[in-house]
């Protein structure tokens, strides 16, 4: 896939450049490093800033929030604080716990439904598509109250991991089953389920053993985009999640930020602690995970 | 041939099995409760109450003369405008320069614009605050720079641009990899010929590249545009919908109308109406977008 | 050839991943039992059916699993001390559960409510607990404490739904250190009982040297409950009063434009805006950095309450230095209550919920408030830990901090009135933002007036 990755840009003016000529290119390229640079630079700052600060005390930060080190000097004070306050590990793993289910509820479901839409011709696979397909613009904010109601007042099932994963699981569900649905109609041939079947296998076997393997560069994407999306989410788990023992890395970073007082130093260790694990793994497996978004994207 | 059941009993099994699991939830959580929200348009329920009332269209009068409900739409449009067409050309101008012009660093820099999206709504808004309300500050101060020497986030018409400016930052990278696909998709013959017919510059980006980017367009507008409207958190720890409640997105409306003043009612029947402009755009959108494709 | 390579390669990928899916199928299998597992312990310990796990000789209570919803983010650290503190001293374990900002108070308890998830307690304001006491809050008036705090208490139809958890009190918070050492003389708080004399010394302090010696925070909820609200508060110095201002502005027969104490009180702002620290981008002002100026001796006074000291302390200030109140002075009557005395009320109580929890969950609550108020460790954590000024005579701890120290020398001598806030919950933030207006000079008088005359007609 890194290999992907690296051969996948073309260059889109190869003959233009040569003929305008070698020095008018370099400039031009040069100019274009220059903005690219700016850029990144707007990009990564903002990060830079909040590791810088997040050393420093709460006095310097309000006072010189610009100067690499705190008239205080550096001290990692904050992070302990931060990590004990949070309750970092408890967070972190519930974090884990709940990405990593509904990932795993949404591929697995997402992959098998798509996979009836497309292979089975009946009414019924129609409908749930275009069911899914509508669906898809529904705005979180028309749903929120309702699913509120009925999961909270009515059926008293709110405060619990598992409803967060449920509801994160359908909520994934009409996009992951779209881009599947996409992939399987143009990219997996029949006629290799066809032989399967004849050679014994059961539909299950089929699909699990046939099918699901060849949907790799899309589960890929779908992995990424839907971890990222329940790692990240702030809405719907604060109106799940109630209790603090049951707090995801984003809930705990809101409640650490207090009305009256904001301790800065704190907050911007707690934002680092937030950030590292997905920088880290993003740092590890950045080449995969491009790779994967820009191969998913195409369909 | 249908390989999932030639007999009714077969396809019964079949739909069992593969698609009920992952209906039933997506049911479970998307449909109903968005049709039981159209029943809660015609109540008085209050959040709390085991009694609902019906009031027919009352709660839908009341939206009509909810002002903040009107200004927050307002506001939230034209962050959907800017949102869309600033977000859309930062990310495809990346993509332009990074998916061939530029080798050197490339996947450094794909990397480095993409990894504001890695990072969720809430922890940016804190970041973004802390930038525009003290480190510009005091960076515009010691430097004499009048723009920055006061808060952002203390003026109506800065902070909601402190909001189009961090969106764009966070989703622009995103879009670059969309668009960067779409330039990889592109077939290199089609580029050559054109180069061969003297077509370069802007004459080949105008009449070959964007009508053959039409597709990732469609995309990247339809991403940018639910994304744009739903947006929740960025605003919540950013600004907060400070200063005096101008920077408020229809979803902090909706969100405040419903749990803070327990209109639950009112709430979720202004909810109902940002589902149907939602709809009407997308569709729209969409719709243009797959025109020009076939055009093209 | 090709549709062979593609099965070769598809039975690869076969083999390798149903492994994978294989080793995911078992993991998920036990991490969904474990979760459940989990969720099962958990749920039995918070029924208290496994008492026998706790301490038994500490309390009858003890294993039961209580939750306490603080509104006062500052306290939340030290609240979380004295909650581990009670839980070690009786074995109810309390967990005190945070109000995020921005979060309102009300909103949080009234959504935790509508899921089915509500707090065993809740330390509330006033006003909120009005709101809610009747429908959820349970009735404390045969509580044994009642006779320390009678006159702190707040009744709804004659009964008594919450504990008053603190005093707190509000005014302009003089540094006397950063006065004396800008004039070069003594200064006495005292003296300060008009807006001229307070706009006198402002004007003297700008001639030394203090441009800008008022420090105004552009909170809104200091704008709009505490900043304004002191033109209810002073109505005649009572809730009662309060509550009859608010009445008159709902039905109209009080214009706000008309109504004295609103007229003064801009009159104050007015001369608070022109002597403003912040007064460059009011709006801007950093709640944090505004103590800075006062501890660094740029500035003299700031509009607040006592809630204030632990910012007042990281900015450096220390418990032996000199601050204290002068009042937020109200037109030039200086025998008028507003310039002789301190707004100072119990402004948080705590509710305990009277519908979601078991009634071993609220007898342990009841227990809570009993430590509070009367164990050595409770009326030490309440005063000295929490800082907070209590409202039970029977606690005679005396607060570490200057401010809280002149505020109990304040009401020792009569110098405070007490009107507890009872404007409906989102007047703070929806006034709050008229002030802000106002403040960022958005808006005039006359127009802030019209706001907050509609504000009020449009309550039912």
């Amino acid at each position: 896939m890194s290999a992907q990755a690296n051969t996948s840009a073309r260059d889109l003016s190869p003959k233009a450049a040569d003929r305008v000529g070698g020095t008018k290119k370099l400039v031009k390229d040069i100019c274009i490093y220059i903005l690219l640079v700016i850029g990144a630079l707007f990009y990564l700052v903002p990060f830079f800033m909040v590791i810088v600060n997040s050393f420093k005390q709460k006095k310097d930060i309000i006072k010189a929030p610009m100067d690499i080190i705190g008239a205080h000097g550096m001290s990692l004070d904050n992070y302990f604080k931060a990590f004990k306050q949070m309750e970092f590990v408890k967070a972190f793993g519930n974090s884990i716990f709940i990405t990593g289910l509904s990932t795993l509820a949404v591929i697995v479901l997402s992959s098998m439904v798509a996979y009836y839409i497309v292979r089975a011709n009946t009414k019924i696979a129609k409908l749930i598509f275009a069911l899914m397909i509508s669906s898809m613009i529904i705005p979180f904010q028309s749903i929120m109250i309702p699913l509120v109601s009925i999961y909270g007042a009515q059926m008293s099932l709110l405060n619990h991991r598992l409803s967060l994963v449920f509801m994160h699981t359908g909520f994934a569900m009409s996009m992951s089953v779209f881009m599947y649905a996409g992939f399987l109609r143009s990219g997996v041939p029949k006629s290799l389920e066809e032989a399967a079947y004849i050679d014994g296998c059961t539909k299950m076997e089929t699909f699990r053993l046939i099918v699901f393997p060849l949907l790799k560069p899309t589960t890929a994407t779908l992995v990424i985009l839907n971890a990222m999306q329940f790692w990240n989410d702030y809405l719907l788990p604060s109106l799940v999640l109630g209790k603090k023992p049951l707090y995801t890395l984003p809930l705990s970073t809101y409640s650490f930020y207090g009305t009256y007082s904001s301790d800065y130093g704190l907050i911007m260790a707690a934002l680092v602690l937030t950030l590292l694990p997905i920088l880290i793994l993003y740092f590890f497996l950045q080449k995969q995970i491009i790779a994967g978004m820009v191969a998913g994207a195409v369909k | 041939m249908n390989s999932l059941g030639r007999t009714t009993g077969d396809k019964i099994k079949s739909f069992l099995m593969f698609a009920l699991p992952g209906t039933f939830v997506f049911v479970c959580v998307v449909i109903i409760p968005f049709l039981y929200g159209f029943y809660l348009t015609f109540t008085d329920w209050n959040g709390v109450a085991a009694v609902k009332n019906l009031v027919g269209f009352d709660n839908y009068k009341a939206l009509a003369q909810d002002k903040d409900f009107w200004n927050s739409m307002g506001l939230t449009l034209k962050y959907v405008v800017l949102s869309v067409i600033l977000v859309n050309a930062f990310g495809f101008l990346f993509a332009y320069f990074l998916s061939g012009r530029i080798k050197k660093g490339q996947n450094v820099f794909r990397a480095g614009f993409f990894t504001p999206n890695l990072i969720g709504g809430v922890v940016l808004g804190f970041i973004w605050q802390f930038v525009f309300s003290q480190l510009l500050v005091k960076f515009g101060k010691s430097l004499g720079i009048a723009i920055f020497s006061k808060s952002w986030l203390s003026d109506p018409t800065k902070a909601f641009w402190a909001l189009v400016i961090v969106t764009v930052w966070q989703l622009s990278g995103y879009m670059m990899l969309i668009y960067i696909a779409g330039f990889t998709g592109l077939s290199e013959d089609v580029l050559e010929a054109a180069s061969i017919d003297g077509a370069y510059g802007w004459s080949k980006m105008r009449h070959i590249v964007l009508p053959l980017m039409v597709p990732s367009f469609v995309i990247c507008i339809f991403l940018t545009l639910s994304r744009a409207f739903m947006v929740y958190d960025i605003n919540l720890t950013l600004t907060g919908g400070e200063p005096y409640g101008s920077t408020r997105l229809v979803a902090m409306h909706v969100y405040e109308k419903a749990f803070t003043a327990r209109q639950y009612g009112i709430g979720q029947a202004e909810a109902v109406f940002l589902f149907f402009v939602v709809a009407i755009i997308s569709g729209l959108q969409v719709y243009i977008g797959k025109k020009q494709e076939v055009e093209a | 050839m090709k549709k062979n390579l593609n099965r070769m390669a598809a039975l690869l990928m076969t083999v390798a991943c149903v492994s994978s899916l294989a080793a995911c199928g078992s993991s998920t299998t036990t991490e969904t039992t474990k979760a459940a597992d989990t969720t099962a312990a958990a749920d039995t310990t918070a029924a208290g059916t496994e008492a026998a796990a706790a301490p038994a000789e500490k309390s009858e209570l003890a294993g039961q699993s209580i939750t306490l919803l603080n509104s006062k983010g500052e306290i939340q650290t030290a609240l979380e001390e004295l909650a581990a503190t009670f839980t070690d001293e009786t074995g109810i374990n309390l967990e005190v559960l945070a109000c995020g900002t921005g979060e309102v108070p009300y909103t949080k308890v009234t959504s935790m409510y509508s899921s089915g998830t509500a707090p065993t307690m809740s330390i509330l304001d006033t006003t909120d607990v009005i709101a809610l006491a009747g429908e959820y809050g349970l009735d404390l008036s045969s509580q044994d404490w009642i006779k320390y705090c009678d006159n702190m208490t707040t009744k709804i139809d004659g009964k008594v739904y919450s504990f008053p958890f603190c005093v707190e009190g509000r005014g302009i918070i003089y540094s006397k250190k950063s006065i004396e050492d800008a004039l070069g003389k003594t200064f006495d708080p005292a003296s300060i009982n008009s807006l001229d004399s307070f706009k006198a010394v402002c004007e003297e302090l700008r001639a030394a040297g203090m441009e800008n010696p008022v420090v105004l925070s552009k909170e809104d909820w200091s704008l709009g409950a505490h900043q304004l609200g002191y033109i209810y508060d002073t109505y005649d110095g009572t809730t009662a009063g309060a509550d009859k201002i608010m009445a008159a502005l709902k039905d109209g027969s009080q214009k706000v434009e008309d109504y004295d104490r609103f007229n003064q009180f801009m009159d104050t702002m007015d001369v608070i805006l022109d002597y403003n620290y912040n007064k460059e981008d009011p709006l801007g002002a950093i709640y944090d950095e505004d103590p800075m100026h006062l501890v660094e001796g740029e500035a003299a006074f700031w509009p607040n309450g006592n809630w204030a000291w632990p910012n007042l302390e990281t900015a450096g200030a220390e418990t032996s230095d000199d601050y204290g109140f002068i009042p937020f002075v109200l037109g030039n009557d200086s025998s008028d209550l507003a310039n002789t005395s301190m707004q100072a009320s119990p402004t948080k109580q705590l509710m305990v919920d009277a519908k979601q929890s078991t009634e071993e969950q609220q007898k342990a609550a009841l227990e809570f408030i009993n430590w509070l108020v009367n164990s050595e460790s409770g009326q030490k954590g309440l005063v000295e830990k929490l800082a907070l000024i209590p409202a039970c005579s029977n606690n005679t701890v005396a607060p570490k901090d200057p401010l809280s120290r002149d505020i109990v020398a304040k009401m020792t001598s009569g110098n405070t009135y007490s009107s507890s806030f009872v404007a409906p919950s989102d007047h703070w933030s929806v006034v709050g933002a008229v002030m802000q207006k106002y403040v960022a000079g958005q808006t005039d008088r006359a127009g802030a007036a019209s706001e907050i005359d509609a504000y009020w007609q449009a309550q039912k």
